[in-house]
């Protein structure tokens, strides 16, 4: 935990610099109350005070019980909660292209097949299904209005 | 007897069939909330709230209430027969209630966890009822510099109290009042952080955040693993504990409730808190302290009393106060932010048949709840079964849709799987979210009240010393303040209180 621990200051204390610096573009105070800047001011400055003290305690407090826990999960889980991530992503751009049906059968077929070990039969009839149980309730009963892509529902 | 009074113009309001079907609805859902391990209250009603946008204010609200305290029956479940807690405040329930099992009185552990959660459910409410409005009477009193005082205390007392490294704690609410300041400022107008993007210029709305950190967070740290669980059977007539038991526990559903209820009328302490301070109680008063761990009844009946009772008692600063004192009542609290509502002391007053509605649907959601959970529970615990696998994808189907529900747009799902990045590492580094949650809530209420309080004032900062209320809530903060630094100097007890240990 102490190495996450200075990530987290190093962080924090980029943080505090881009909060201070958004703060010295904007008015720091009008006449009798505090203006646009002064906020992100004192978010920096409290910021970069607690990050400072985080990487400080980091190399002065005894090994605590939690010290030799690491950050990263295991190599199997990463890969596991990376591809998640990229297909979350991929939804993200591909929906306007692919439509909202298309889009989220594709992705719970994808996860279920590749990182579940499902089936292809299985993965696509619960891509599927998944897909369409959403669309009717949410485009189809609450009418929200979802990118409809190239099959145009 | 105003209290009576505005109670059954609650009950008249909430009894309608579609109030009721929603009662119904997010009590089943809190309870296979609670049950499925990997998913807590908080990312559940995050991940719901977007959904209840065209919703009335009031079902809505009804059905994330019953939502949040279903979580708190259906928690019990697995902590008994699997020993796997479905969220933290019942990790407790596990240590008896499982050894209880074993012995083949998981029935009995099952049964009276649901006696007592609906005591507690019962008297919280009521509790809730009184305490609230007299505390929000009370606070009509406040000004701007008052309200700064109090959320500024609110802030510090959820972090002080709320059992988290204060450091990291300190600089998760760093980050949310940061995340606050994102978008046009309320002084002069000005775009602050937004670069150009007209999508930030109204802020970061906090569903986005909530989602982002808890919900889909919460997914990816619980789907690293495949999780497999295999359930005990239980049948139907051996969930009913015999009335001797019931009898013998009186005591200790009583003392949880008490402590539930009283405890987490603190913001920052929440239902886990108080489920592990009703263990402690019980082990305290108990005459065979020593047989602790090897299943005694009323470890379970008392935590489980306890969490129930801590869900309203939690509700008291939300709703008088506006001050939300966990992550699940910092999603409630959105809720109403929402759904148009102004939380503080004025929602008694200007929203007066919506607070009491809900307050009254507790009452009715408590009943419908040990309805569902006496005889359901063989059939609750059966999904179990079904793989974790099958359900996340379908849990990141909802986020995106309700983050796409926002604004309609895209950027806002971009948005929220950056933040589930944050959340997860956040996770990982043991950082609290939660403070980010509730400054990124609180920050800009408190920015106004400090604008407004020093124009008032004429820019005199003196202001919130000079008047008695604000002075005090300084005071406190202070007091709490040097209270951790002491302890933090001396190295004793260095504050942290390891959640996931």
């Amino acid at each position: 935990m102490k190495k996450a621990d200075r990530i987290f200051g190093v962080i924090g204390l980029g943080l505090a610099l881009w909060s201070y610096l958004e703060s010295t573009r904007l008015k720091y105070m009008t006449e009798f109350t505090p203006g646009p800047g002064f906020f992100p001011f004192w978010v920096g400055v409290a910021l970069a005070f607690l990050s400072v003290y985080l990487i400080i305690d980091s190399y002065i407090r005894k090994p605590g019980k939690n010290d030799d826990k690491k950050i990263l999960p295991e190599k199997h889980m990463l890969y596991r909660v990376g591809f998640i991530m990229l297909m979350l992503v991929v939804v993200r751009y591909t929906m306007n292209l692919l439509g909202f049906p298309l889009t989220l059968a594709i992705f719970t077929a994808a996860i279920l097949l590749l990182l579940e070990h499902y089936s292809v039969v299985k993965s696509v009839g619960y891509g599927i299904a998944y897909s369409a149980v959403t669309w009717f309730i949410f485009q189809y009963m609450l009418s929200m209005g979802f990118p409809k892509g190239i099959l145009g529902i | 007897m105003d209290v009576l009074t505005n109670l059954m113009g609650g009950f008249a309001t909430c009894l309608t069939p579609y109030n009721i079907w929603m009662a119904a609805l997010g009590a089943f859902l809190g309870t296979i909330v609670g049950i499925l391990p990997g998913l807590g209250p908080s990312a559940t009603m995050a991940i719901i709230l977007p959904i209840t946008f065209g919703m009335d204010p009031i079902p809505a609200m009804i059905m994330l209430c019953a939502l949040y305290y279903g979580a708190m029956y259906g928690g019990s479940t697995t902590s008994i027969l699997v020993n796997v807690p479905g969220e933290s405040s019942s990790v407790v329930t596990a240590i008896e209630g499982y050894q209880l099992a074993r012995q083949g009185k998981a029935g009995t552990a099952l049964g009276l966890s649901a006696i007592g959660s609906f005591f507690a459910g019962i008297f919280g409410t009521f509790a809730l009822a009184f305490l609230a409005s007299s505390l929000a009477e009370y606070s009509l009193k406040f000004g701007p510099a008052e309200m700064f005082s109090l959320v500024l205390m609110g802030m510090f007392t959820i972090i002080y109290v709320g059992g988290k490294d204060v450091t990291k704690s300190l600089m998760s609410m760093a980050i949310g009042l940061g995340l606050g300041t994102v978008g046009t400022d309320i002084v002069q107008g000005e775009a602050r952080f937004t670069y150009g993007v007209s999508e930030l210029r109204d802020g970061i709305d906090f569903v986005i955040l909530v989602m982002g950190t808890f919900g889909i967070a919460e997914v990816l740290e619980s789907a690293e693993e495949y999780l497999k669980i295999v359930p005990m059977k239980v049948k139907f007539w051996d969930l009913f504990p015999s009335w001797k038991d019931t009898w013998y526990c009186r005591w200790a559903i009583m003392r949880g409730t008490l402590v539930g209820f009283f405890i987490c009328c603190v913001p920052g302490s929440g239902p886990t808190i108080a489920s592990f301070l009703s263990y402690g109680v019980e082990k305290s008063v108990s005459k065979y302290p020593e047989r602790f761990g090897t299943g005694v009844m009323e470890g379970v009946a008392g935590p489980e009393s306890s969490n129930n009772a801590a869900v309203s008692g939690a509700m008291v600063p939300m709703f008088a106060l506006g001050i939300p004192g966990s992550g699940a009542t910092a999603v409630l609290l959105g809720g109403l932010i929402m759904y148009g509502l102004k939380p503080g002391p004025m929602l008694f007053v200007e929203n007066a048949d919506f607070v009491w509605a809900v307050i009254a649907s507790m009452f009715l959601g408590n009943v419908i709840l040990i309805i569902m959970n006496l005889p359901m529970v063989p059939l609750f615990a059966s999904l179990l079964r079904i793989p974790y696998g099958l359900i996340y994808p379908a849990i990141l189907i909802v986020c995106i849709v309700g983050a796409f529900a926002v604004a309609s747009g895209l950027f806002e799902v971009g948005l929220m799987l950056f933040f589930a990045v944050c959340g997860y590492f956040m996770k990982k580094a043991n950082i609290p979210a939660a403070p980010m949650l509730m400054a990124l809530l609180m920050g800009p209420m408190m920015e106004r009240s400090l604008y407004q309080a020093l124009n008032l004032a004429h820019g005199n900062m003196m202001v919130f010393i000079q008047r008695p209320i604000s002075a005090t809530l300084l005071s406190i903060i202070v007091l709490m303040s040097l209270y951790v630094g002491y302890k933090a100097i001396r190295g004793k007890d260095r504050v942290i209180q390891e959640e996931e240990e």
